[in-house]
């Protein structure tokens, strides 16, 4: 990111993620003055602020791509829709599995786990190969107190270059005293219908 | 060397007269912060252009005649210009015509965007180490557009925390991607 055209050094510099908390609208009225009384005279803040634009519209775009594994909200899938992104959505039932695939045309693939996340202090969500074998672990994510499912994002790109193979997913829970405890696990069986290498 | 004007030594050329390459300078000063500033209010490009020729004509209206008491208090004229033009833009008053012919379109060219363009692959990159949370909450910021009481509802967090959670994630974001905070 570069500071071109700059003619001031700023003494005292916005910090960045309050330039952010200005983009998004998020301050008060009264500091919200400040800054841009701030930004109406300082070109090195604004190169700032276009900085904190471009990686705001950056993150959006990368979202819209549905290239992130992550845990997503119903408000990211609504916002999808909005936006005439194709979701694929598989819910297999815990201690169970589904078939699934994922076609040309889809934007975002959501496995929607089901489990009783009451009380838990904190999830983690572990990605594990054909054997059950952990590959991968999402920890402490994100769940709404009292939502009945994890919507979790598979990467588009991932899975549209994937072969024929199966995944197991499991949400864990933690207690206070740091004990594990399984809240579900769930297999994704996966065919390949894109043409392409038949393996990794 | 060329020396650079003060907001206030500009101004008072402005007002002394018919200053071309004063008032040029007075476009080429303000006018990305005044788009900046559009963008902000209007989250629309054109919008934000349109906002610039205004406020600018509007400020160079003002200076021919003298009418900035206080030189030096330019951004702050500016600033309040800026606020009024949102309003009228708002209220759907159009003068850009009525403008353009008396002011000439050399002088309001319209002001290239320069937001700068950010590496993909390494912004997927630093986007995906976040934390969980983190890149919960950049996402639901960015894209879910929501605000801080939704993704403190739907993390279970207060709105302070999800505030504070932005921050970081925002610092290290621009950390990753080679930027001071």
């Amino acid at each position: 990111m570069g500071d071109e055209g700059d003619r001031v050094n700023c003494s005292h510099p916005i910090d960045a993620a309050v330039l952010a908390d200005y983009w998004l609208a998020a301050l008060p009225h009264r500091e919200e003055e400040v800054i841009e009384e701030h930004l109406l005279g300082c070109d090195m803040c604004g190169a700032r602020l276009r900085e904190m634009i471009a990686l705001a519209e950056a993150v959006r775009n990368l979202a819209r791509e549905g290239s992130l594994r992550m845990v997503v909200s119903e408000a990211f899938l609504e916002r999808a829709a909005e936006e005439g992104l194709r979701v694929r959505q598989y819910a297999p039932p815990p201690g169970g599995g589904v078939q699934c695939t994922v076609t040309a045309e889809d934007d975002i693939l959501i496995g929607r786990l089901a489990a009783n996340l009451s009380g838990a202090k904190r999830v983690d969500l572990c990605i594990c190969d054909e054997r059950g074998v952990e590959q991968l672990r999402l920890p402490d994510i994100p769940v709404h107190p009292g939502a009945s499912s994890v919507a979790f994002q598979e990467s588009i790109t991932y899975a549209k270059a994937a072969p024929t193979s199966k995944m197991i997913a499991r949400l864990v829970a933690f207690d206070e005293a740091g004990g594990e405890r399984l809240l579900g696990q769930y297999t994704f069986n996966h065919t390949r219908s894109l043409p392409g290498p038949g393996a990794w | 060397m060329q020396i650079e004007l003060s907001d206030a030594e500009l101004v008072r050329k402005i007002g002394s007269g018919n200053d071309r390459e004063a008032e040029a300078e007075l476009f080429r000063r303000m006018a990305p912060r005044v788009r900046l500033y559009g963008l902000r209010h209007m989250r629309n490009e054109q919008a934000a252009a349109d906002l610039t020729q205004q406020v600018l004509i509007t400020t160079l209206e003002a200076l021919r005649v003298g009418r900035l008491r206080e030189p030096e208090k330019l951004a702050s004229f500016v600033l309040g210009t800026c606020r009024m033009t949102v309003l009228d833009l708002r209220r759907g008053a159009q003068r850009k015509e009525r403008l353009l012919e008396q002011f000439g379109a050399d002088l309001l060219a319209p002001v290239q965007p320069s937001i700068p363009h950010l590496d993909h692959e390494q912004l997927t990159r630093c986007v995906q180490n976040l934390k969980e949370r983190e890149r919960t909450v950049v996402v639901m910021t960015f894209y879910d557009e929501q605000t801080s009481v939704d993704v403190a509802s739907f993390l279970g967090v207060s709105e302070a925390n999800v505030r504070v959670i932005r921050h970081r994630a925002i610092h290290q974001l621009r950390q990753c991607m080679g930027v001071a905070a």
